[in-house]
């Protein structure tokens, strides 16, 4: 018990530092960029009209106050941390005065909930079918199915999600393609969910799709390494029960991989799917990204940015935790 | 057949068993002969030893008895017939044998310190292996694996922990443990000590012996490590190229080896007090996808005649208890009633002192 408190003790220092290094990082980009918010600002308001110069200095400090633009890089960046303790990222600077908080926070549930669903099923459903594919190699519809992943896996996902777009917004028009829900409708209730989940069903199996190809290859390769492995040979020798050597056995050895990659496809949900989002007009984060760049608004870029940061860091921390339960080799590594 | 103890139960009578690698690519098939024409018996109590250099075909002998073979590798004739069987094993549904396993027939496979699942405690694999072969409640089960392994000088902390936290000694240890937790009637344990150091090989043998002895179940044991032999087996079958070729009581092979090539492995024993240089053999072993005509050794063979090319020699009685598979030990009637004969037996005592 001892070595595992110190583990996660470990582990966690380390996600602090993963999480400063990376929004540090973000930081600096977003604030060398050549594009002045300030100067945009001010052009985008005078462009219908002259202003007087000592007004349009008024106004700039006044932006500059309010971007937290004020002070020396040192005191900007301390303010910068100072804000963010606070869970502050500023005011978004395109949709002055929305802070970036409440932006992030309406786009976020619409992405979370698509992709980690989305991951979660494609994980679950690839590594299931990958498994008995590589424990039961002989079976044709097996088989079958490896073709078919392996044909879709090398395919990018956006291009499976034009395609079904086409088929189904189009060809057979039966879903809807556009938005995360249907407008003009309650907000609560059990309509409001089945639109939500309608509305899904596209962005979401492109994902599924093309995501379960790729654990399916992946695992069905672990799992042909595992079964020559001396210990599913002896138990299968031993007539230990079939289904105990496919579980405890096969499965359960090839998924400690497999586990990590999915914690990174989760961490990596927040900048994963940005095309689906737009594709399918999606309210997600990927669409609010999307849009601050082109706008230059930097400030909901690093917010959006620091998010997906801490995610990232957070899953593998998670990931990391629990994967001494999987396998209890990695505690003494 | 010429049993070696006729007085004793037979526990295991293998007959003229044939098992091939059969492999096609591309419409053409290829055979490797791994085990050619093997007859033997192991009587109860028996610790019976296999001898042989790496790729005579020791482990796919014993992977083919204790049906323990899949593909390509297939077994192409002969019977293998246990005493506590009504039929060959290879007659059996996959149901039947898997409930005789661990019973009456278990297996220590080679690298048998890698055999237990990493992710499970030792405990776990016990009740995977033995529970549903023992028919006991999980209470009565665990105080018998610990009993046995207390019998077996282990520790019952071993059950909790994972297989990675035991050294490799250990490993093999409880791999034995488990092995004869069921008290089966026979037992085939493939090189169990090759991985090992001499001193924890000494301690594993003494184990393994000590398992075989209290329970009084038979055993078939594998090492190309002729010391090994000398310490554990009480027969000894010599393996080349698929085939046995020597087969005697283990101080019988050792003071007195027929076959040339038993000649030459003992001779090449280090012994006490003997400085004289080792002869080698030249050449190597044959490949067994293009066996050599006849004898399989004629190549290497200094006694080689002429019908060692072309025949192929049977196992027969030399003396009683011994058989060798060799036209200069046992005279061949050709078809033509000639009799035909080493060329010079004398040869071959200079071999061995």
């Amino acid at each position: 018990m001892r070595t595992y408190a110190l583990y996660f003790v470990s582990r966690l220092a380390q996600f602090v530092l993963v999480v400063f290094i990376g929004i540090n990082v973000a930081y600096l980009i977003t604030h060398l960029t050549p594009i002045d918010p300030v100067e945009q600002a001010i052009s985008s308001v005078t462009m219908f009209g002259q202003s007087s110069p000592e007004m349009v200095e008024v106004m700039r400090k006044a932006l500059r106050e309010l971007y937290g633009l004020e002070g020396s890089a040192p005191q900007q960046y301390v303010t910068f941390w100072k804000r963010l303790a606070t869970g502050d990222f500023g005011p978004s600077l395109s949709a002055f005065p929305t802070p970036v908080s409440t932006l992030i926070w309406q786009a976020l549930p619409w992405t979370v909930g698509l992709l980690v669903c989305s991951t979660l099923i494609a994980w679950m459903v690839g590594n299931f079918l990958g498994g008995l594919a590589g424990y039961y190699r002989r079976n044709i519809l097996l088989k079958a199915l490896g073709i078919v992943a392996m044909s879709l896996q090398p395919i990018p996902y956006y291009i499976v999600a034009f395609i079904l777009l086409i088929v189904f917004g189009f060809l057979w028009p039966v879903l809807p393609i556009s938005g995360g829900a249907e407008m003009n409708i309650d907000r609560q209730g059990f309509a409001f969910a089945a639109s939500i989940i309608q509305h899904s069903i596209l962005p979401a199996l492109s994902l599924v799709l093309v995501g379960m190809g790729a654990w399916f290859i992946g695992m069905r390769s672990l799992v042909s390494n595992i079964v020559t492995e001396d210990y599913v040979t002896y138990a299968e020798l031993g007539g230990v029960d079939r289904r105990r050597i496919l579980f405890s056995y096969v499965m359960r050895n090839a998924l400690s991989p497999q586990v990590t990659g999915l914690a990174l496809s989760l961490g990596a949900i927040f900048n994963g799917a940005i095309i689906t989002e737009v594709v399918f007009g999606y309210p997600g984060l990927g669409t609010l990204l999307v849009r601050a760049v082109n706008a230059g608004d930097y400030s909901l870029v690093l917010g959006i940015t620091s998010v997906s940061i801490i995610a990232v860091a957070a899953a593998i921390l998670v990931i990391d935790i629990i994967y001494p339960l999987l396998d209890p080799r990695v505690v003494q590594g | 057949m010429t049993g070696a103890n006729g007085s004793k139960k037979v526990m295991l009578a293998v007959e003229h068993l044939r098992a091939y690698y059969v492999m096609r690519y591309f419409g053409t098939q290829r055979e490797v002969r791994a085990v050619d024409d093997i007859s033997l018996e192991v009587g109860r109590n028996e610790i019976y030893g296999l001898a042989g250099e790496s790729s005579s075909g020791k482990t796919t002998f014993v992977k083919t008895i204790a049906a323990a073979i899949r593909p390509p590798l297939t077994v192409v004739g002969g019977s293998i017939r246990y005493s506590f069987l009504d039929r060959d094993i290879y007659r059996l549904d996959r149901a039947a044998l898997s409930s005789i396993r661990w019973r009456h027939l278990s297996y220590i496979p080679q690298g048998s310190m890698n055999v237990l699942n990493p992710v499970r405690r030792v405990r776990e694999s016990f009740n995977d292996f033995a529970l549903p072969h023992m028919g006991l409640p999980k209470q009565q089960f665990s105080n018998a694996v610990i009993a046995h392994l207390e019998r077996l000088q282990l520790k019952p902390s071993v059950l909790d922990a994972y297989p990675h936290e035991l050294s490799g000694g250990m490993r093999q240890r409880v791999a034995i443990a488990l092995a004869t937790v069921c008290r089966p009637d026979f037992i085939i344990a493939d090189e169990p000590t090759t991985a090992l150091d001499v001193v924890v090989q000494k301690s594993v043998l003494e184990l393994i012996r000590e398992a075989q002895r209290e329970i009084g179940s038979s055993m078939i044991f594998v090492t190309h490590d002729m010391a090994v032999h000398a310490n554990i087996s009480d027969r000894l079958g010599i393996m080349y190229a698929g085939r046995l070729v020597e087969e005697a009581p283990t101080a019988e092979v050792f003071r007195n080896p027929k076959h040339p090539y038993t000649q030459h492995l003992i001779a090449s024993l280090p012994r006490i007090g003997d400085n004289s240089p080792r002869t080698a053999l030249t050449g190597a072993p044959p490949s067994m996808a293009d066996p050599p005509s006849g004898c399989r050794f004629h190549p290497r063979c200094p006694l080689a005649m002429d019908i060692c090319r072309e025949l192929a020699p049977e196992m027969i009685a030399a003396d009683p208890h011994h058989r060798v598979a060799c036209h200069a030990v046992n005279p061949v009637v050709r078809p033509g009633g000639e009799q035909m004969f080493a060329k010079n037996l004398g040869q071959r005592s200079g071999l061995v002192q």
